[in-house]
This record gives structure tokens, sequence and C-alpha cells, in this order.
């Protein structure tokens, strides 16, 4: 297999990475490529991919709060790996190796501003209300839609697990609609493998009266509706566990025999094939009887 | 590579991480990249058994690496090699006439715990005297409706024996393959019919689907030892034990794919509203420390 072909392997298993184990991972890779020059050299897209992908956060530089990592966050017109954070209206290169913000720069806001940053209040009080360490950015993506990204990740490696919820929102006030995805991940690996994978998709109608409320209101509306949908898809996540708990887990095994006793492997076994088996040879130890 | 990790340990921590639901692909991914631990991945990393049909019995069997020679696989029932090959590894005839009693012995333990489903057993000799097997449980569930969870398990109980005098040692290592899914779709009137008032509906409220898999394995070890009286002691013995593995082994599915992935969930996020309660644990505080005045 040429060292292309490798890498590319590597790249597919970068992506599969579960919440937290990507440096766990990209060590695996690195023994198993066992070829670090063309490694570092091909990775670096795939590595993009996934923290894009995974909404990987980023302390922003200079300030006391973390931005997630966006392809709506992009500095256009650069060739640099350029993201803002809307919040400080600093922008900075990020290094998707090492997860570092450099470089920082203020940025002009945008015109929509006042509605976006109404957003992001209502956003930052949800988040303070439903998330135990959340982040979430909130964009402009033109004058009447905005995305909204919530990241919640808890790593416990030392308990062999780990969990990432992430949630995206697309807001457009024009078609008065809000586009959801909520994908949760869940790992637990104590002598095993166990994951969770969720992935939900919503399309939610904003009201009409709600265009010719102030962007304070509006916002908060909307992350009424936001809050409705999600604590309704945990709700059915609950409902899921209950459903596959009681129709396929009990279905596929039972607990116990029908006879709510364990087997009698003796008379499983079969006298008659027992006595058989014990006549014509004496292998295994068999004592002669 | 004289020093440094061993590569085979790098894989195997590899494919312990990545999702559980691709391991087929990860695997042949892998075996791509390093042809030569081709047979030490295969060998050391469960994956989904398949379900064949015996030719000459028309009786389903399970097969994975331990019935297999070359790309050929053996049948429990007929003892048949499937493409056929010539001289294709055997056991011995002593131990085929237990793998026999073996296979009758668990497909009936299949029926009574799995009502359903596919078993086989498979015994080979050991070349420091003393046998080991294989006894392998397949079952899947399809759903009857869209809004029905599907599922499978498969159940992989892999046991070396030595005998000392009347007594065998038996050494179990198990594995456990759950996989379960489920789809969910929602309207903002489920119980409408009609096509109209369904349009109406989604134009005013939302929709919603989703799908949720809960998949993996887990691996447990025993060793124990067992009185033999005769050769089919062996099957009782090894009965007893994979019976009781199963046992501890649901119970721990049953714990960590309901129990403990589901409260990792909550601790991501919360239905409960965190800041009224923050608020409230304050006011109590106030309200004693007003009290103690």
């Amino acid at each position: 297999m040429s060292s292309e072909n490798r890498v590319q392997v590597a790249a597919s298993f970068i992506l599969q990475s579960p919440p937290g184990e990507i440096n766990d991972v990209l060590n695996d890779v690195r023994v198993i490529v066992d070829d670090d020059a063309g490694l570092e050299e091909g990775i670096l897209p795939a590595l993009r991919e996934y923290n894009i992908a995974q909404f990987t956060t980023v302390e922003v530089p200079g300030e006391h709060h973390q931005t997630i990592i966006s392809e709506f966050a992009r500095v256009p017109d650069t060739e640099e790996e350029r993201y803002l954070d809307p919040r400080s209206k600093i922008s900075f290169v990020f290094n998707h190796l090492t997860l570092e913000a450099t470089d920082p720069q203020s940025e002009e806001p945008s015109e929509v501003e006042p509605q976006r940053a109404a957003l992001e209040s209502a956003a930052l009080s949800y988040l303070n209300s439903h998330y135990h360490d959340g982040v979430v950015t909130v964009l402009a993506m033109s004058t009447t839609r905005f995305a909204i990204q919530i990241v919640s990740n808890k790593y416990n490696p030392s308990n062999y697990w780990a969990g990432r919820w992430r949630s995206h929102y697309e807001i457009d006030f024009e078609s008065r609609t809000i586009q959801g995805r909520v994908l949760v991940n869940v790992h637990y690996y104590e002598q095993g493998n166990v994951q969770l994978s969720t992935s939900n998709d919503s399309s939610i109608s904003i009201p009409a009266a709600v265009s010719s409320l102030s962007p304070a209101s509006s916002a908060s509306k909307i992350f009424a509706l936001i809050e409705a949908e999600e604590s309704r898809c945990q709700a059915s996540l609950n409902d899921a566990y209950h459903e596959m708990g009681e129709k396929a887990f009990k279905g596929l095994r039972r607990a116990l025999p029908l006879t709510r006793q364990k087997i009698d492997w003796d008379k499983t076994m079969g006298y008659k094939l027992g006595a058989e088996l014990t006549a014509s040879n004496r292998a295994f130890g068999a004592q002669p009887r | 590579m004289a020093e440094g990790p061993d590569p085979v340990d790098s894989m195997l921590d590899l494919m312990r991480r990545l999702p559980p639901t691709n391991v087929e692909e990860n695997v042949n991914a892998l075996i791509q990249i390093c042809p030569d631990y081709a047979d030490d991945l295969l060998g050391s990393v469960d994956q989904p058994l398949k379900v064949k049909t015996d030719r000459a019995t028309g009786k389903d069997y399970l097969a994975c690496d331990y019935n297999r020679d070359g790309d050929s696989y053996r049948s429990p029932w007929s003892n048949e090699y499937d493409p056929p090959i010539d001289d294709g590894t055997s056991p011995t005839p002593k131990l085929r006439k237990l793998e026999i009693a073996a296979n009758e012995a668990f497909d009936t333990y299949r029926e009574l715990y799995y009502e359903g489903g596919v078993s086989s057993v498979y015994l080979w000799d050991l070349e420091d005297g003393g046998f080991a097997g294989v006894v392998l449980l397949k079952k899947a569930m399809t759903p009857t409706s869209p809004d029905e969870p599907s599922g499978s398990w498969d159940s992989i109980h892999v046991f070396e024996t030595v005998e000392r005098g009347r007594q065998a040692h038996y050494k179990l290592t198990s594995t456990v393959m759950l996989e379960l899914v489920t789809k969910q779709n929602n309207k903002a009137d489920e119980t409408s019919v009609l096509h109209e008032t369904e349009k109406k509906a989604s134009e005013q409220g939302w929709k919603s689907s989703g799908e949720i898999t809960l998949s993996g394995s887990m691996t447990r070890q025993t060793e124990q030892d067992w009185p033999v009286h005769e050769p089919t002691s062996h099957i009782t013995n090894t009965g007893k034990m994979i019976e009781e593995m199963e046992m501890k082994m649901r119970n721990l599915l049953q714990e960590v794919y309901f129990g403990k992935t589901r409260d990792i969930v909550y601790d991501l996020r919360s239905i409960d509203d965190l800041d009224k309660a923050r608020r409230q644990r304050e006011l109590q505080k106030e309200l004693v420390g007003f009290i103690k005045r």
C-alpha cells in the first residue's frame, strides 16, 4: 500500500475518534502507519475536518471565554486558518494540530450585530440553564440568517468514559424557520467498547408575531422554542432507552428460561447420548464405570 | 522496527476506541495497511458472527475465525467445509463426537434462553494435551414496524481445558456484542391521518426525525476447576460456566447500556433548569443563615 493510501486510511480513523480521544487515536495511528513525515504532511485536512465537525473549542486569546471552530466563523479572503469569535469580535489563527489560537486581531461588527448580540445573550442564558460545561457561538450568516452552535463535553478517562453533545441551528427570519440538528456521542470503554450515537433533525416554524418584536424579545422567544425542542429530544431519548430495554434487549436473550430455573445440564445432555459416548471411547480422562 | 510500541497493541487499542458499528471495515483497513498482522488481528478482534446455511442438513451455523480454513467455513452439523476443500482441518474422531454432543446441548441452551437465533460449537485439540473450543450464539431482531427497535446479540465464548486427574481446569474468555437501534419520527400533530392536516401541522409547528444507536462489546474472563467423570462432563462443566457468565454479562450490559450511557447524557445536558436550581439553593442558604441569626 502506498504511503498516500496509508495516510488516507489513517485520516478515516481520525474522523471516527470518540469524544476527547483524538490524541489516543493519533498515537495509535502513528505507530500503525510508521511514517511520521508522510503523516504530518497528509493528516492536516482530516484534523481540520474533525475540528469543524466536532465543534472543537478554543480559548480566545486575551479573553476569558471559549469559542467554537466553525466553517461559519472562518474569516473570508485569507489563506490563513483564521476564525472569528463573534462574542469578542476578535479573530485568530487556529492551528488544527496543536489546537492553539494565535495572532489576535479586532474585526468590525456586521450590520446585524444588534440581532446577533441579542441571540447570543439569550443563548448564554439558555446554556447556563441546561448545560453543565457548554460553549455556544452565534454567527450572522446574512442579514436574515444566523447560525447557533452549542457543544458540551465531559471527558473522564480515569473512569473510562467520555461524552459530547452538539446542537446546530440555522435561524432564518425570512422563511421563519429554525432548522436544527442534535448529535450526542457517548463512549464507555472499561473492559469493552460501548458507544451511544444519536442524531435528531428538527424543523421548527417561528410564529409570525415574533418578527415584529424587539431583537431581545424575539431572541428569547426563539430560545424558548429551542429549549422545548431539546428537552423533547432528551425525553424521547429516554423513551427510546425504555423501548430498547423492554422490547429489544429482553427479546434477544431472556434473563432465565421460561421455567424460571437454570438449566439442568445433566438432563440436557440426554442419558442416551452420554452413555453412547462413554461406551465408545474413554478419552478425556473418563473413569471406567 | 526494533523498538517502540508493538503495532498489534496499537491496533487493538484503536479498535477499542473506534465505533463498534464500523468494526468490520476498520479491521479490513488495518489489514490493508499491515498485511503481516492479519492473523493477529483476525484472532484478537471480535467481529459480528456470520450466519451460514449447511448445504447437507439445511441447518444454519455461525462462521468465525475458529471454523475458517482459507476462505471456507466448516459446519458443526455435517462437518463439511463450504466452499468444499480437500484436507480442511477437522477435529479428531474422538473430539468430533464430543463436538456433536456439545452442539446438541448448546442448541437446547439457545432455545431456552434465546427462543430463536443460531448456535454453533467448535472444538480443537491443543498441542500440549487438552483441548479448546468456542461456543457461539447469535440472535437478531428485525422490527415489525418502523417505530420498533431492532437489535442483535452475538456471544463468543472461547475456552481451554486441561485435565488434572479427575479434575479439569477451564479458562473461559467471553465476549458479548450487542447492538440496539431505534428510529424516531415525530410531527406536530401525530394523530393526523389526512394529508391536508398533516401539511398544515408541519407548516405551523415542527417535525423531527432521529436515530439512536447503542452498540458495542464487553469481554470478561474466568478460570475454574470442575470434576470430570466422563467425556461429556466437559459439556456439563462448560455449560454451567457459560450459563453463569452470560447471566453476569447480561446484567453488566444492561447496567452499562441503559444506565451508564444515559447518566453521561444527563452529565452533558440537564432537562431541569440548572439556573433555577442554583438560585433556589442560594435562597435556602440565605434563609438558613437568617434563622440562625
